[in-house]
């Protein structure tokens, strides 16, 4: 397959768009099944974006106009960017040894920029989420790396092709180090902000947090980013996790891969369905007392087990 | 050990059987407006009239909340009883007021409409020289 | 950081009335506060004075929609008492079937609107998926889900058939198993509890010196409920307990709605079955004779009280409402400080804001 193929359409820009529609989909069918609803229909998240498109884009006095045109841009810059090195199904866009470290880093712009976003803002509530959202970021983002880590000191590499095929030759690295797995899936909901750890953007407390002001196509990109974030840390999450196993040889891929991303999916819904929103301080209190120790334990562990 | 695990799921994700059941049951919501909506036995609706009856007294307009009646009155063979279904409330204070039975409700809601002339409704229209009849 | 001040309201997703906080933080903590209402003043005491005595009965319906019966239901009491007139027995009891429905109700309101402020939209939709059951009873029984429009000066407008007390029957055992679940939730559920308890906190003595009523007085331990301290059929002859706790926290005031909701479904089921036979209602004349009369009555969110003043003529001279919101907003003053604005969506919705209630 030529690069411009695996940039443009899969595993690149164009799956990756149509997976975020349907995961975001998927999600919203799922709370509101949950909650007794009846839910979207299948093209509402596409409605959404194109509605949001089409509206009137306001930025008020007082705001920085370059920084708020400038920071959604970044943002889903660096999603796509991350896109090129996550491999969906085996198929990859390119890989090297340290890709996993370069998708982390760009997987953490977008919380900068949603914190700049914040910050650039004239409105009282964008400051107070864009506070939050750092805060949050100092609580979440340790344990995350350090459970993202494990399965790379345990696969003896830095490349997530690397850790997939390793996983192929032993196990699931979420049965070989399941605390690793549930302390990365904890750290995901605190990166993508999905309730219960939607304090930057808690709706009864500050409206929208750093995104309050944006409207029309800015909060389209914003919206997109957020959506395309959830899609690719998900599968972040079933390559390091949940790579290839012996068991599923003879099957395809795609689909495996798809199930299993599926099933992410549906654990994150049923996590915002059952739980109320953390205070900041309590997620600081939960993020530093008991997930970075937990971690750091797990750490301990793999690296015992390596040698 | 089971005992415990149970208490480990109920301390972490108490909601969790809850949500099970939901995703089973048949969802709470209706399907409006594809599906039709379900009006009960005795919905106060839109006000109508049987005109014949009707003796131009005028104690349905003293005592509507909303100021939703009005008796227009030239003398007692002739009078017009106009409805405003946008003031009216829905009480049905009228229907009781009236000792001759000449108002009732019926289960129709009052639609918008950019036609205002569907606003003021005549419920009854008497003049001597025409003979009580349904308008 | 520096010293802001955030405002919530006068629109603000916390808030389903407007009214203006502009609370003053200092970064996470908020310091002090201050309160503007009158929002939704429409005036209606004056409006009152111009429209006859049967008039009124709708117009002061449209006071609250959340407690809409009860208001209606007090302002009757106090014409019926200027009148000197005698409700049948028959009637007192619909009268306050729908009263408890109407509590039931109400309480599983604010349960769902507690939840979706702290982020647990699953119980927001439960509970108000379990408030359709009593909003279906209701509107079975008066025609309208929210303005039920079935008082009449003298009694009420319409009466229950044997077939709708099977149904209400039915349907008041799914709603037992319903608030009792939701009441379980409450009580174990460990993310609820970490938002609600300890947050927003009322002494007794503070209770006392804001002249707070209903479940919030209740939750810090004020012992006080007019179903039984001023008994009047047919609360004289049933049996009920009056639900206090004395945390004062808002996770106090949930459990205190909550055990309230299931003893307001047991009462519902005392009154259907032990309501006795007999006339709806009683003519009332048009013209009250002069005087003054004072009702009070229980709503769902604590004492309400009507003063009304007649000159013999067929419009009252002055209507006045005091309702329980008032003192609830007034006890903002001392909840809304040394918090963090986490807690500031939590207390606004312990106190069960009915701000179209408080601004008339």
């Amino acid at each position: 397959m030529s690069t411009w193929f695996r940039i443009l359409i899969f595993p690149g820009f164009a799956f990756l768009f149509i997976a975020a529609l349907a995961f975001e989909w998927i999600d919203r069918r799922m709370i509101a099944r949950f909650q007794g609803r009846i839910g979207p229909p299948w093209y509402q998240p596409l409605a959404d974006l194109i509605k949001l498109l089409a509206k009137e884009d306001i930025v008020p006095e007082g705001t920085n106009k370059f920084a708020a045109a400038a920071l959604p841009i970044l943002s889903l810059t660096a999603v796509l960017t991350a896109s090129l090195y996550v491999p969906v199904g085996g198929i990859k866009g390119a890989s090297f040894e340290g890709d996993l470290i370069i998708v982390l880093f760009l997987l953490s712009l977008p919380a900068l920029a949603y914190f700049l976003a914040g910050w650039v803002s004239s409105s009282i509530y964008s400051l107070l989420g864009g506070h939050r959202s750092l805060l949050q970021y100092f609580s979440y983002e340790v344990p995350f790396l350090m459970a993202v880590a494990c399965p790379a000191i345990l696969s003896d590499s830095w490349s997530i092709t690397r850790i997939v095929s390793f996983q192929a030759q032993t196990a699931w690295h979420a049965l070989m180090q399941p605390l690793a797995f549930v302390l990365a899936l904890v750290g995901l909901i605190g990166k993508l902000k999905r309730d219960p750890l939607d304090i930057p953007k808690a709706k009864s407390e500050v409206v929208a947090g750093p995104l309050t002001d944006y409207s029309g196509r800015k909060l389209a990109l914003w919206h997109l980013t957020m959506t395309m974030q959830t899609v690719l840390g998900i599968f972040l999450l079933v390559n390091l996790f949940f790579g290839e196993s012996r068991f599923f040889n003879p099957m395809p891929a795609l689909p495996i891969f798809g199930l299993k991303a599926a099933a992410i999916l549906v654990a994150l819904s049923t996590a915002s369905a059952l739980y109320a929103r953390l205070r900041i301080d309590q997620l600081m209190d939960l993020g530093w007392r008991i997930l970075a120790p937990l971690a750091l334990l797990q750490m301990l562990v793999t690296l015992w087990i390596a040698n | 050990m089971r005992a415990a695990l149970v208490q480990g799921v109920k301390a972490l994700a108490y909601l969790l059987p809850d949500l099970l059941r939901a995703l089973v049951q048949r969802p709470e919501t209706g399907q409006f407006p594809f599906a039709p909506p379900q009006i009960p036995e005795g919905y106060r609706g839109r006000v109508q009239a049987h005109p014949e009856r009707c003796r131009g007294c005028g104690l349905c307009v003293r005592d509507c909340p909303a100021f939703a009646l009005e008796l227009h009155r030239e003398n007692r063979d002739t009078f017009r009883l106009v409805y405003y279904p946008a003031r009216c409330a829905f009480c049905g204070q009228c229907e009781i007021s009236c000792p001759f039975g000449v108002l009732y409700q019926t289960h129709t809601f009052v639609r918008g409409t950019e036609d205002l002339d569907r606003l003021t409704v005549r419920l009854v229209d008497r003049s001597a020289s025409t003979t009580p009849e349904e308008s | 950081m520096a010293r802001t001040i955030v405002p919530i309201g006068p629109q603000h997703p916390l808030l389903k009335e407007p009214i203006a906080f502009q609370i003053v933080v200092e970064g996470e903590q908020v310091t002090d506060s201050t309160m503007r209402m009158g929002y939704v003043h429409r005036g209606i005491e004056r409006l009152c004075q111009e429209r006859t005595y049967i008039q009124n009965l709708y117009l002061l319906e449209r006071v609250c929609g959340i407690c809409s019966h009860v208001h209606a239901v007090t302002y009757c009491r106090g014409v019926e008492s200027l009148l000197g007139l005698e409700v049948p027995l028959r009637a007192t009891y619909l009268r306050a079937l729908l009263c408890e429905l109407e509590r039931i109700h109400s309480h599983l309101l604010w349960l769902g609107m507690l939840a979706r402020n702290i982020g647990l939209d699953t119980i927001f939709m439960y509970a108000w998926r379990d408030r359709e059951i009593v909003l279906d009873i209701m509107e079975a029984l008066s025609g309208g889900r929210v303005s039920h429009a079935i008082n009449t000066i003298g009694g009420v407008r319409q009466d229950i058939t044997p077939m709708q007390r099977e149904v209400i029957w039915g349907q008041l055992d799914k709603l037992d198993q319903q608030v009792s679940r939701l009441l379980r939730v409450v009580e174990h559920e460990r993310s609820l509890q970490a938002r609600t308890r300890g947050v927003g906190h009322l002494s007794l003595e503070q209770v006392r010196r804001y002249c707070v009523v209903g479940p919030i007085a209740r939750a810090s331990g004020l012992d006080v409920d007019l179903r039984r301290d001023e008994p009047r059929p047919p609360y004289d002859r049933l049996n009920f307990d009056v639900v206090t706790h004395t945390a004062g926290d808002v996770w106090a005031r949930t459990l205190v709605r909550m055990q309230e909701t299931l003893v307001s479904v047991q009462l519902c089921r005392e009154i259907l079955r032990t309501m006795p036979d007999g006339p709806i209602a009683v003519s009332a004349r048009r013209r009250v004779p002069p005087g003054e009369a004072i009702s009070r009555s229980e709503a769902p969110r604590g004492e309400l009280f009507y003063y009304i003043r007649s000159d013999g003529s067929d419009r009252p001279a002055r209507v006045k409402i005091r309702t329980p919101t008032l003192p609830s907003l007034l006890s903002l003053q001392i909840q809304l400080k040394a918090i963090t604005i986490a807690d500031i969506s939590v207390i606004l919705s312990g106190v069960d804001l009915c701000i179209a209630c408080a601004d008339r």
